[in-house]
Formats: structure tokens, C-alpha cells, sequence
């Protein structure tokens, strides 16, 4: 996401990660009971998982993101207005290069004189599924973040 | 600020209980309208706003997540 973060930065186009809570809290980062611990959690994002994009954080309670669906890897698209162009339940840098490369074909057609009306569209996209380093990742929380999620994983019959 | 809602938010425990509740994605707002603002804290505490964000380009890509 970093990546397509500096693609599109020259065209106009702004990235941004959204802190909201723990979704696997761990020994190493356990649940949030308060901003600045929210606030400590977002800097070890940028400086131990290299995330360049401006980060900002959501309150504590989540206000923001619990209006937009509270999902824990979501990824939305807005324009200057604030229109809603793009919404994902889950992040995937290949689905957002094309959605953007999409709306500067549109914001170029326009600039043409093409007459263009939106409508909506719904389809599947499809991200990378590797359960290994998923729980590499979890590993970075703690030991408590990967034997939860093995946990969920039985009660919800993936294991 | 409301405490019970602090502590539901932010839970303690992966368990499906206490997680799915959160999964709200089908009720999220709707493409094609403007979406609702909210204030947000750049790393050094700073208070802004989302609509300052996306009003600053011409599209606003906003990944939401955590450490974990």
C-alpha cells in the first residue's frame, strides 16, 4: 500500500492509514484503555512495520470507525467532496491501484468533455490468503494474539 | 465518555463474541453520497478532521487497521 501510496501521490492522489483498535491484542500490544497508548501503538506502526503513509488515529472509542462498519482491514476511496467512491472489507493493494487508475480515467474523460453519470457496480475481488504469514504477523502481537485466533478459527469450523 | 462502550470496542480477547458484533460492513455508508466526518490525531496529538483530508486531493485512498 506504500507503494501505490507513491504511484498515485504526483496525481493528486492522498493515502492515508486510519488507527483504530487491536485486533489482536497481545502481550507485546494489548487492548487500548487510552489515547496515548493508541497513540504509542500507531508510531511502532510506522517505525517497526515501515508504514510511510501519514498515519492518523480514530478516538478511542472508535467513532469513526465504527460508522464506517468497524471492520478490522477495511479500505475506502473518497473524493474532494467527500463522496464515497470505493469501499473494500478488506485491504488489497492490487483492487486499490485499479480502482484509482479507474477514477483518474474517469476524472481525464471528463476533462475531455465525455458527459459521465455514476452507477453502481458490485463484484468479488479476490486478495492473498497465505494462513502462514497471517500468523506471522499475529506472532508480532504475542503468543496470546496467535492461540486466540487458533481458537476462533476452530469455533468459526476454519481451523 | 462512555465506558462500557470503551471496553467493548476495545476488547481484550479475540473470541468471536466479543468481535463479530464489530463487523458491521453491510450497514457502512453508501457509495455515491458524502460520507459522515469525524475528528482524527496525527501522531503527535494534533486534532483534525477527516474532511480536511480528503478535501486537501482529488482522491483520498484511507487504509483503517492496527499494529495487530
Amino acid at each position: 500500500m506504500n507503494a501505490i501510496a507513491e504511484q498515485f501521490a504526483s496525481e493528486g492522489v492522498g493515502s492515508i492509514f486510519l488507527y483504530t483498535h487491536e485486533a489482536h491484542p497481545g502481550e507485546r500490544y494489548p487492548h487500548l484503555t487510552s489515547m496515548e497508548q493508541k497513540l504509542r501503538h500507531a508510531r511502532a506502526l510506522r517505525d517497526e512495520l515501515g508504514v510511510s503513509r501519514p498515519i492518523y488515529v480514530d478516538s478511542l472509542d472508535g467513532a469513526c470507525h465504527r460508522a464506517y462498519g468497524s471492520n478490522p482491514n477495511m479500505s475506502w476511496i473518497f473524493d474532494r467532496r467527500g463522496v464515497v467512491h470505493y469501499k473494500s472489507d478488506w485491504t488489497d493493494a492490487r483492487s486499490i491501484e485499479r480502482a484509482v487508475e479507474y477514477f483518474l480515467e474517469v476524472f481525464t474523460r471528463r476533462r475531455q468533455g465525455e458527459r459521465l453519470a455514476p452507477f453502481h457496480v458490485e463484484r468479488l475481488d479476490y486478495r492473498d490468503h497465505d494462513r502462514q504469514a497471517f500468523f506471522r504477523g499475529l506472532e508480532r502481537s504475542g503468543p496470546k494474539a496467535v492461540r486466540e485466533f487458533r481458537e476462533a478459527l476452530r469455533i468459526w469450523g476454519e481451523e | 465518555m462512555n465506558q462500557a462502550l470503551l471496553a467493548l470496542y476495545n476488547y481484550a480477547e479475540f473470541v468471536p463474541d466479543k468481535v463479530d458484533r464489530w463487523l458491521n460492513f453491510a450497514a457502512s455508508p453508501p457509495l455515491g453520497e458524502v460520507a459522515p466526518d469525524f475528528p482524527l490525531w496525527d501522531l503527535d496529538g494534533r486534532e483534525t478532521r477527516l474532511s480536511a483530508l480528503w478535501s486537501q486531493q482529488r482522491l483520498l485512498v484511507v487504509e483503517f487497521g492496527s499494529f495487530t
